[in-house]
């Protein structure tokens, strides 16, 4: 691989781990702190990118098409977690039946409603279009970085909301001991809510930002679903440098085996997780069962 | 017990005849397929039932089979009976490494690890050209040629697939008395305890994993024979979640939900699209109901309607000694 090669798979490689992070973390925070094992989750992901594409069709805004998936799917997961979950709480196999139901149902709908037609989005112009980059005398464009500035702005405010707000307390708490959280008086069916909300809504504006990289079509629900379970799987169920982590690292691997060996790269992605499952079952940052 | 005895040879006799009475459709698009469904969804419920691990890499392991028949078969040219060996061969293998890595982990995980892994190998079969052929798969394939007859001719496939189906049926159900199939289930409700009685419990979870793997390699010989061709489409998310949908509304600890939600399953998919073009909706609306009110599945609904048919009649028949229930 020569050097200027090297340095755009090596880009490329970081701005998916970005978006592998903005879907990942939705899924993270909602497995963390439910124990959901939400497969519906590439669902939403999917009707994000398609919700986000309809409203910036009609506005000609994207800010606004992304502004709607974020709220949009933060409904849908507030009603799939009060109208479905809530009252199998607990019965996780059962809960994990219940969103793959869902994403079946969720998958016919949107293709009647999207069809099987590949979307292109166009975000404004300020993060479009080419960017050279000093020094190493490559061009990039520029919409990859700020998918990649944006997601490290969402982790710092996660991080910082975790960390030092009463909310993140609770949460993290709750990511310990849910039933100690309860038994302190602190209303975990709401809190349930709240995170279901904020992790569907991540997985919508992803949706956007992702679908704005390529495009958005059928298909794309089951290939970010994927990529959601081996991050968790590799960086822990429920914890954010472990989510952070695991995508930085699953997809650098990705890239750099479509660029040496294409026809296996799914065989190292494999790999991967298997290594990491054989030495830490939890995952690198998972706490044991 | 007489009476269930009874209802089943009625049944076996239905299905020995069914070709002489049945349509050729029904024969040929219903049934047959929804057998080798069944053998597939069966090797999910042999893991779920006595072993209490939701896998949903099923389906690929019967694809894996699938695409062993056809390399071996079409790509290198080898006779048919190499190609169901491999086939087998390869499921059972696949199904090992599977359970090596995912038995470490129970419930949600593993259910969790089953989907990266088939999605992996979804991923792996739609990338490679050389072996698995890439985006086309793997197309011409044929199935055995037996006395100048090709096997999957429709009444030779649908008595091919009902011995089959009989024959793994009743090796489910016969599993489940030998101390194989005992330590599965005592392992299955308290995992702990068998362990302090010295059991392997890893071992035996890999086992049975591995077994299951074999019995899904034959409906998927079945099915790619049926087919005449085997694509990554095979092994997609929605196949890999449809095998877990007919063993769920068949009744997810049955071995006769498995054919049972088969046949619903094969019906809907046939029928719905008749009149309505989301009939997928109407698959993930009744699994949702199934799930949310009946976990037993049909098979459970079924046997509560049975016994609640015998209390009554016995209630007429006798009411002064049943009256006390």
């Amino acid at each position: 691989m020569s050097w200027p090669q090297f340095v755009t798979v090596t880009l490329n490689g970081l701005t998916l781990a970005a978006l592998y992070f903005i879907v990942a973390i939705g899924f993270t925070l909602i497995f963390g702190v439910l124990r959901v094992v939400n497969l519906a989750h590439g669902s939403l992901y999917l009707f994000g990118g398609y919700l986000g594409w309809s409203v910036a069709d009609r506005t000609g805004s994207w800010v606004l098409g992304a502004v709607a998936a974020l709220f949009v799917t933060a409904l849908a997961g507030l009603l799939l977690q009060l109208g479905l979950l809530r009252r199998i709480h607990g019965q996780e196999l059962r809960e994990a039946l219940v969103t793959i139901g869902v994403s079946i149902v969720a998958a016919d709908l949107m293709l009647a409603r999207w069809g099987g037609f590949t979307y292109d989005f166009s975000p404004p112009e300020v993060i479009t279009g080419g960017l050279r980059i000093p020094l190493l005398d490559i061009g990039y464009p520029r919409y990859r970085l700020f998918v990649l500035a944006f997601a490290i702005a969402l982790g710092l405010i996660l991080w910082f909301v975790l960390a030092r707000t009463r909310l993140g307390i609770t949460v993290r708490a709750a990511i310990d001991d849910r039933d100690m959280v309860a038994a302190v008086g602190i209303d975990v069916q709401r809190l349930f809510a709240l995170m279901f909300a904020v992790g569907a809504g991540l997985a919508g504006l992803a949706g956007v930002i992702g679908g704005s990289v390529l495009s958005i079509s059928s298909g794309e629900d089951a290939r970010y679903l994927l990529a959601s379970l081996i991050v968790v799987i590799v960086g822990g169920m429920g914890s954010l440098p472990g989510t952070a982590v695991a995508a930085v690292l699953v997809a650098l691997v990705e890239q750099y085996s479509l660029a040496l060996f294409p026809t296996y790269a799914a065989i190292v992605s494999f790999l991967l997780m298997v290594v990491v499952l054989a030495l830490r079952p939890q995952g690198l940052f998972g706490r044991p069962a | 017990m007489r009476k269930t005895r009874l209802l089943a040879a009625l049944l076996l006799l239905l299905l020995l005849t069914f070709p002489l009475w049945g349509s050729a459709y029904f024969v040929g698009r219903i049934f047959t397929p929804a057998l080798f469904f069944g053998i597939i969804a069966l090797s999910l419920s042999l893991l779920a039932g006595y072993g209490g691990m939701v896998s949903l890499a099923q389906m690929t392991l019967a694809g894996l089979a699938g695409y062993g028949y056809g390399y071996l078969t079409i790509t290198l040219g080898q006779p048919w009976w190499i190609g169901i060996l491999a086939g087998l061969a390869v499921a059972t293998l696949a199904a090992l490494v599977f359970g090596l890595i995912a038995v470490r982990s129970t419930g949600i995980y593993f259910l969790m690890i089953t989907v990266a892994l088939g999605m992996v190998a979804y991923a792996l079969a739609n990338q490679n050209r050389s072996i698995f052929g890439g985006h086309t798969g793997i197309l011409g394939i044929r199935a055995p040629e037996l006395f100048g007859h090709s096997l999957v001719e429709r009444t030779i496939f649908y008595y091919l697939c009902l011995a089959v189906g009989l024959a793994t049926y009743g090796f489910v159900r016969y599993l489940a008395g030998t101390p194989f199939g005992l330590a599965l289930q005592a392992l299955r409700d308290d995992p702990r305890r068998l362990c302090t009685l010295g059991y392997n419990v890893a071992l035996h979870r890999v086992a049975a994993f591995t077994l299951s793997g074999f019995l899904a390699g034959i409906g998927g010989l079945l099915l790619v024979w049926y087919n005449g061709a085997i694509s990554p489409t095979t092994i997609d998310l929605t196949r890999l979640i449809n095998i877990l949908v007919i063993a769920v509304i068949g009744g997810l600890a049955y071995a006769e939900g498995a054919f049972l939600g088969a046949l619903v399953f094969v019906l809907v998919t046939n029928f719905a699209s008749s009149f309505t073009q989301r009939f997928n909706t109407m698959i993930g609306l009744t699994f949702l109901a199934i799930v949310l009110f009946s976990p037993e599945g049909l098979s459970g609904i079924a046997l509560r309607l049975w016994s609640l048919l015998r209390r009554t009649l016995l209630t007429r028949v006798a009411p002064s000694r049943h009256t006390g229930l």
